[in-house]
């Protein structure tokens, strides 16, 4: 770098066959090195779901052929399959209402707390904010055993309110987290500008604070969504009849002990992914800043 | 409009023993500007914020219009605030921002209308009142808040460092629209400031606040020629009043080699004090170049056309040195290395009590 | 009231004014006002299930012995407590200590590669070039794809007849049992776990990285630094913080990735293979539901990751992070 700077020095005019390169331009190798890494890091990110594109679009019982085929009489037979002939519908509206249900909840309970929590220091706020930490260390381990014998009890098991509440557990404290970095990055200002105003604390939060983090709980709001619309464990093991499964749970029916259906996992798998990798490209750049913002200025 | 009292006003930081606010006193008449000025982290802002309500109160009590305020909501003070980075809602128009406190206060739409017209004609804003504060340039935003306080009506406006985020122009140019504004609406005002040229100017009277204490309060021209402590007369004025801790002697004080005349009364008031030396005070516009003064070594000059500083020092004998700035020509000024010699008016002179740093007075 | 009177810093302790108890509680009534749905929350659905959690590991529940509900009668508990017994078990049995050590060689190296690969991704994008915004979109997709999903996808590829032993086999490579030797199965796992965990790591990076202010490379610059200079006092103290925080976070969610190791090993692989979150589940929901040891499990899994959190912070802390 140190060279080009003394290329970029002297003038135009005078630099005598050899090639003049703006600091901001770099030789073509380097350019050609850059984009090639990128293309092998491209490949490797892409050709999973690319390749379970194309394996449902083949024939259901040629998924997986000892030759490398990549196109196979392309049709959407197994789409119209798993969404005419299989539970998938039903699990894909179950697995709809879980993760909104989790999602709302998750962000009505913890709106109020994120914003106690970034702005006033009240007796309790640090054990607050240190809950808040570990929780979000629980292993999925400690929980499950002790909510599966209460919900056992309760006979919440096998139910999607009982598989809310038990995304809850994550949610909530996570939802807290995330939206207290979203707070503070408001200036503290404008509250009291608005208490000056005439507004009451709770005045302050619904008609000036929320309004400004409206970004910032879009990005919570589909994180958790889409967390909860990925979970395994619980679903599994709460969730046992046919009518009441989630994707997550559904989908491991269609992988049995010797044969599994290839072509229709891929199917639903590609549809499962869809909306999730839509949603997520409009909200990533937000949802970092708003996880690592937490952990800085905590 | 309200008169404005801090009895006995004191503020400790939880975590901390050290007061913030230590026991502030301050009667301010009604329709006064008053400046609070000092150093960073004097506690002016948080005198400031005391009197907003945004702080709490740990000691003493503040009055506004005789109505003990101390543990009073922000909104139940009747005050307007103008804060530093002006605090504008970024999802509300200026006609909004402006009106804002109005709606809340349960005013019908046509008089915040009227309230709000009004406010924009005066600080021209009348074109941006549909705009969000996004689209606004720095001095606009700064003129939104003012508008968003003037619409109030309130007793009494706060002012915290309002036009720290102004550029050097655009900051001269609004001191003198806010001093002109404030004395059109006669609305008591305090306001906040580091920068002693701002508070010089604007206020009818000056508060000058270091660590937490008042250390005094009064109308610029006497917080120039009467500063009661070292730390006023060192902090009022620039370039700073050169003060410097010398010897008594029978007419007066020794400055270097110098016999330097001090009126017989503060010699006297000094003397009958038992002190035997003081510190010695006078401003660089205090001297005058000629026969008879204190010789002064000139180590720089620093011309801005009218004047000339002249940075340079006096000899003490025994080897030490003393820094001084005095005035000069700025058409004809001495040059590096001359030595020149300063004449100090005998009515402009200060002497402190080394020991206190209290004005000694005749 | 007797949470105000609780808090040292509630009131001044020389203002022996009457009514202070009454001015903090006025202070910070709306501050309760506002966390206590959450803290009503948490204490119902964590702190509660917590507690008998830990309680169950001091007994020797099992499905046959907890309260149940058979056709509408209730059958009370009928387990016993039996002190430390299940921690003992665990900690001299040598299944423990071996999913142990392959937990934490899981952690570490998923966090090590997602960290690397992230950053050096992230370095790359964050120079100009062209079509930046596109890779950087299309970079992102493993992270969105649910993890269950990217299971199959890699499942499917990693297959004896799948794409990649086909490439491998068009290449002249010998083809692998990816996912029927149980030591391959770990590694297509990792794999796989890395192949999710990248793209996180690269957009915090990123995001650390712009964060950076350009003056601070162009002062470097003047200065006469060379671009490894550059790197090494401008952008690696600069992401300090950010690197910090998205490690512990990798650590914790990589140590408790369930999804992944649950779904590539078919049943009878799954001891081979297993975490201690996996097998603490495959403990209470597979083959007889053995309660007590899957929460004694799950009791040390949570402490170890306190203690790594807390050891972890202490660095930090050593170094003059503060955070």
């Amino acid at each position: 770098m140190s060279a080009e700077t003394v290329v970029h020095e002297v003038s135009v005019g005078e630099a005598s066959g050899k090639k003049v390169r703006r600091r901001d331009q770099r030789s073509p190798l380097a350019s050609f090195a850059l984009h090639f890494g990128l293309f092998i890091a491209l490949i490797w990110s892409l050709v999973p779901p690319i390749w379970a594109l194309l394996t449902s679009l083949k024939p259901n019982d040629r998924a997986i052929t000892t030759q490398l085929v990549v196109f196979d009489n392309p049709s959407m037979d197994n789409y119209k399959f798993v969404l005419t002939q299989t539970d998938l519908p039903t699990w894909f509206l179950n697995s709809v209402i879980v993760a909104a249900f989790t999602m709302l909840i998750g962000l009505f309970l913890s709106a109020t707390a994120g914003y106690a929590v970034s702005r006033f220091r009240f007796p309790g706020h640090k054990q607050l904010m240190w809950s808040f930490l570990v929780t979000q260390m629980f292993p999925m381990a400690i929980l499950i055993v002790p909510i599966y014998n209460i919900f056992a009890r309760l006979g919440l098991l096998n139910s999607l309110a009982g598989l809310v509440i038990a995304y809850c557990t994550t949610a909530v404290p996570f939802c807290a987290w995330m939206l207290k970095g979203y707070f503070d990055t408001i200036p503290i200002e404008i509250d009291e500008a608005g208490r000056i105003d005439g507004l009451t604390p709770f005045g302050t939060f619904w008609r000036l604070v929320m309004p400004l983090a409206r970004p910032g709980l879009a990005v919570t709001a589909f994180y958790t969504f889409l967390t909860a619309w990925g979970e395994v464990a619980y679903a599994t093991a709460f969730l046992t009849s046919d009518a009441k499964k989630t994707l997550a749970v559904g989908l491991q029916s269609f992988v049995g002990q010797f044969k599994t259906e290839w072509g229709y996992l891929t199917a639903a798998g590609i549809l499962v992914t869809i909306p999730a990798v839509i949603v997520f490209l409009l909200v990533q750049r937000n949802l970092v800043a708003g996880l690592t913002a937490g952990g800085t200025k905590g | 409009m309200a008169r404005v009292v801090f009895d006995n006003a004191s503020r400790i930081f939880p975590g901390s023993t050290k007061p913030a606010v230590d026991a502030l006193n301050l009667d301010i008449p009604d329709g006064e500007f008053l400046v609070l000025v000092g150093p960073s982290g004097c506690g002016k802002s948080t005198s400031l914020r005391m009197l907003a309500g945004l702080e709490d109160i740990d000691g003493g009590r503040i009055l506004i219009g005789d109505r003990d305020v101390t543990h009073v909501a922000p909104k139940e003070r009747d005050i307007a605030m103008v804060f530093q980075n002006y605090a504008l809602y970024p999802h509300m128009t200026v006609r909004e921002n402006m009106g804002f406190a109005l709606k809340l206060a349960k005013i019908p739409k046509e008089e915040i209308k009227r309230r709000v017209d009004e406010a924009a004609q005066i600080l021209d804003l009348t074109e941006y009142l549909e705009r969000k504060p996004k689209a606004l340039s720095g001095g606009q935003r700064q003129r939104v808040a003012m508008g968003r306080a003037i619409v109030r009506e309130p007793q009494v406006f706060l002012m915290d460092e309002p036009l720290s985020n102004l550029d050097a122009k655009l900051r001269v140019q609004t001191r003198t629209q806010i001093a002109q504004l404030q004395h059109r609406l006669g609305t008591t005002t305090v306001y906040v400031t580091h920068d002693q040229t701002e508070a010089m100017t604007m206020g009818d009277r000056v508060a000058v606040l270091k660590d937490g204490l008042l250390q005094q309060v009064d109308t610029p021209r006497n917080l120039y020629d009467h500063p009661d402590n070292v730390f006023v007369a060192g902090f009022i004025g620039s370039p700073a009043m050169n003060l410097i801790e010398v010897p008594l002697i029978a007419e007066g004080v020794r400055l270097g080699t110098a016999d330097v005349s001090v009126p017989r009364e503060v010699l006297s008031a000094a003397a009958s004090k038992g002190l035997k030396s003081v510190i010695f005070g006078f401003r660089p516009e205090d001297t005058t170049l000629g026969e008879g003064g204190v010789p002064i070594t000139v180590d720089a000059v620093e011309s801005t056309g009218s004047d000339a500083y002249v940075y340079g020092h006096v000899d003490i004998p025994g080897g030490t040195q003393h820094e001084v700035v005095i005035r000069a020509d700025g058409r004809i000024p001495p040059r590096a290395g001359d030595t020149i010699s300063a004449v100090i008016t005998e009515d402009h002179m200060h002497l402190f009590d080394p020991s206190s740093e209290q004005r000694v007075e005749a | 009231m007797s949470a105000v009177a609780a808090d040292p810093s509630a009131g001044i302790p020389e203002a022996k004014k009457p009514g202070r108890l009454k001015r903090s509680w006025d202070r910070y009534w709306y501050a309760w006002a506002f966390i206590t749905p959450v803290v009503l929350v948490m204490l119902v659905i964590i702190l509660w299930p917590l507690i008998q959690g830990v309680f169950l590991s001091f007994t020797d529940a099992t499905e046959r012995n907890v309260a149940k509900v058979i056709g509408g009668r209730q059958i009370p508990a009928t387990y016993d407590v039996v002190g430390l017994k299940n921690y003992v078990t665990v900690l001299t049995s040598s299944t423990f200590w071996v999913i142990f050590a392959r937990t934490v060689v899981w952690t570490f190296v998923n966090v090590f590669f997602h960290f690397t690969i992230g950053m050096i991704l992230a370095i790359v994008l964050n120079r100009t070039l062209r079509g930046r915004s596109l890779y950087r979109a299309l970079l992102i997709v493993p992270w969105a794809v649910p993890a269950f999903v990217s299971t199959y996808m890699w499942r499917l590829m990693l297959t004896d007849t799948g794409l990649v032993n086909s490439v491998f086999t068009a290449v002249g490579l010998p083809s692998v049992p990816w996912l029927s030797d149980t030591n391959w199965l770990f590694i297509s796992c990792i794999l796989v776990n890395i192949w999710l965990g990248v793209p996180f790591m690269m957009v915090a990076l990123l995001g650390g990285l712009q964060s950076i202010p350009t003056e601070l490379y162009e002062a470097a610059e003047v200065d006469g630094a060379t671009p490894w200079q550059r790197f090494r006092f401008v952008t690696m103290p600069g992401l300090r913080t950010v690197a910090a925080t998205v490690i512990l976070l990798g650590s914790i969610w990589t140590f408790n990735m369930f999804a992944i190791i649950y779904l590539m090993a078919a049943q009878g692989q799954r001891n081979d293979i297993a975490t201690l979150p996996v097998f603490a589940y495959d403990l209470a929901f597979t083959g007889i539901r053995q309660y007590a040891m899957s929460s004694t499990y799950g009791v040390l899994i949570l402490s170890i990751l306190l203690v790594f959190a807390v050891f972890y912070k202490r660095a930090l802390a050593k170094q003059g992070e503060v955070w």
